[in-house]
């Protein structure tokens, strides 16, 4: 006999495998401190590419001057300090933002695999209840 | 409203029997409305400015995923750029990698809103973005509307700066470059846009959550108010020129746009909202319900009738028999007809009244050897009259009610008609 109640949860089932599921069983695969180290660390390597970027973009744009701080050895220090300034706050904002980002991400993804992992539990009882 | 709700349903169904081809046929008028606006407003390479062209990128991103067209549309300009100057290409890349790798990772999913954004900004019509955004995706998705005003005003930027780069010589490559770069940084309208759709977006994103009565609708008024307020303090503050009319115009259109998503998305009768109070052994639960509109789809089932069987059927009857009671096929199909119609509109009521029916057939049937001729075939309806029909079509000599079948009505249960049929086996009867 068709369960019509068992067809409904197996085909919402499916539907979150297919979606939303197969990214937070992906998630889900790690441990918290893992998932979040692998974002941050992606995240950290984009940021400094970034940064490279608009570096260049900055030394393009900002070529005379900076050609003529090259023979100053104070400016040049003061130029350092400001770009490894800039780099820091970059980076590591950029990591922080990242960090509750994927915190929050794993969380839900956690509590969302938790339901579904209820579900399945539910379906396997029906299927018992035969 | 009813209308409107039966119009919903029915396209509801156009789609889900036929999305293969819609969502192909969606995605490339899409692509190729975005190439062509691309070519229309750059059009420097001459290669890339072919209806051909556009057409076979257009068809390539009908059957790929929806990053193709983001993807085929940065390609597109750059190539454009490239035509006008490497130096262009060149802060053209660098502002796209920039976007991919600090903003657009968040939300990769996002690229049907950073795809249609550029468009709807050309068009002039982008207040409908960040309140649709709101209403229907995650906050995030805010990063991907900036993305994609960030990326119409460099195309714009490239457009009004080309007369210059043009007469500017090679030796000026880096005068190029700074030019572009300090031109979109010191691009106060793009940034004030930005902020104003971010923040619309954020506002209508928590409203539309709330669990107030008409959150959707409260949602997308303030978002609008949200939007033309900072649309306006931004004016003041950096001087944008900022058109007054077309903003207002705009959050108009924003807002009618925003009511036909809340009629497909979250249509909900708030006048039956229900609100219960329970407990369990961990907590208490205040649970507000509030049901949807939906009216139930009628589908008109079409009978043919076969005469050259109803003949056969009496032939069968012998020459005194009155009855050409709808056999086989026919007879089945009559009988669902009419039986949908005594069950009403619901789809769950009709399926309960075919079980009842089933049932009773049964004992009709056996009890139906003899075969009561007035009997089956002034009911005709359900299984019971299938089988009545069919014991008294082996009845020679009887006299009845002739059943032809014409009776109309409209059926909500096509598939059961199927079940008539494969139990209704001429083999089984005597």
């Amino acid at each position: 006999m068709l369960s019509e109640e068992r067809i409904i949860l197996m085909t919402r089932m499916a539907s979150y495998e297919q979606g939303e599921g197969r990214k937070n069983v992906k998630i889900g695969n790690y441990f918290r401190s893992d998932y979040i180290t692998v974002q941050v660390l992606k995240a950290v390597v984009c940021a400094i590419v970034a940064f490279l970027i608009m570096f260049g973009l900055y030394v393009l744009c900002n070529y005379e001057e900076l050609m003529k701080k090259l023979y100053n050895i104070d400016e040049l220090l003061v130029l350092a300090k400001d770009v490894l300034t800039y780099f820091c706050v970059m980076v590591g904002g950029y990591g922080v933002l990242t960090y509750i980002i994927c915190t929050w991400k794993y969380v839900s993804a956690k509590k969302s695999l938790k339901c579904y992992y209820h579900n399945l539990k539910k379906l396997g009882s029906m299927y018992n209840e035969r | 409203m009813t209308v409107l709700l039966e119009m919903k349903e029915r396209l509801k169904l156009i789609y889900s029997k036929s999305d293969v081809f819609i969502v192909p046929i969606a995605k490339f008028l899409l692509a190729f409305i975005i190439f062509n606006t691309l070519n229309s407003r750059m059009g420097y390479m001459a290669l890339l400015d072919d209806m051909g062209i556009v057409l076979i990128a257009a068809l390539a991103c009908s059957f790929l995923p929806l990053g193709a067209i983001v993807l085929l549309g940065a390609v597109f300009s750059l190539m454009h750029m490239y035509a006008l100057s490497l130096e262009v290409a060149l802060v053209g890349l660098c502002v796209y990698l920039i976007m991919y790798l600090l903003f657009f990772r968040f939300s990769p999913k996002d690229s049907l809103v950073v795809a249609v954004t550029p468009l709807l900004c050309a068009l002039k019509i982008p207040y409908v973005i960040p309140i649709a955004v709101g209403l229907l995706c995650a906050p995030s998705s805010a990063v991907s509307v900036g993305c994609g005003v960030a990326v119409y005003y460099l195309l714009q930027l490239v457009s009004e700066s080309a007369p210059n780069i043009r007469t500017m010589g090679e030796e000026e490559a880096l005068a190029k470059i700074r030019m572009l770069v300090e031109s979109l940084l010191a691009n106060k309208a793009m940034l004030v846009i930005i902020a104003a759709f971010a923040i619309t977006v954020l506002t209508v994103y928590l409203i539309r959550r709330m669990s107030v009565n008409y959150a959707w609708t409260i949602a997308m008024i303030a978002g609008t108010m949200v939007n033309i307020v900072v649309l306006l303090v931004g004016d003041l503050y950096y001087d944008i020129n900022l058109a007054v009319g077309s903003v207002l115009l705009g959050s108009l259109l924003a807002i009618v746009v925003a009511k036909v998503i809340e009629f497909f998305r979250f249509c909900v009768d708030y006048s039956r909202t229900e609100k219960v109070q329970f407990e369990d052994d961990e907590y208490y639960y205040y649970v507000k319900a509030v049901p949807k509109m939906a009216v139930p789809m009628q589908t008109r089932t079409v009978k043919r009738i076969n005469s050259q069987r109803t003949r056969e059927a009496e032939a069968d009857t012998g020459e005194g028999s009155a009855y050409a009671v709808g056999s086989g096929r026919q007879g089945s199909r009559t009988v669902t007809t009419e039986r949908s119609v005594s069950a009403g509109n619901s789809r769950q009521s009709g399926r309960t009244v075919i079980t009842e029916r089933v049932a009773s057939g049964g004992n009709v049937r056996q009890s139906g050897g003899n075969g009561s001729a007035q009997r089956g075939g002034q009911s005709g309806n359900g299984r019971q009259g299938v089988r009545t029909s069919a014991s008294e079509r082996t009845a020679p000599g009887r006299s009845g009610v002739r059943n032809t079948g014409r009776t109309q009505g409209r059926s909500v249960t096509i598939g059961r008609t199927v079940d008539l049929q494969e139990d209704f086996d001429e083999d089984e009867w005597p």
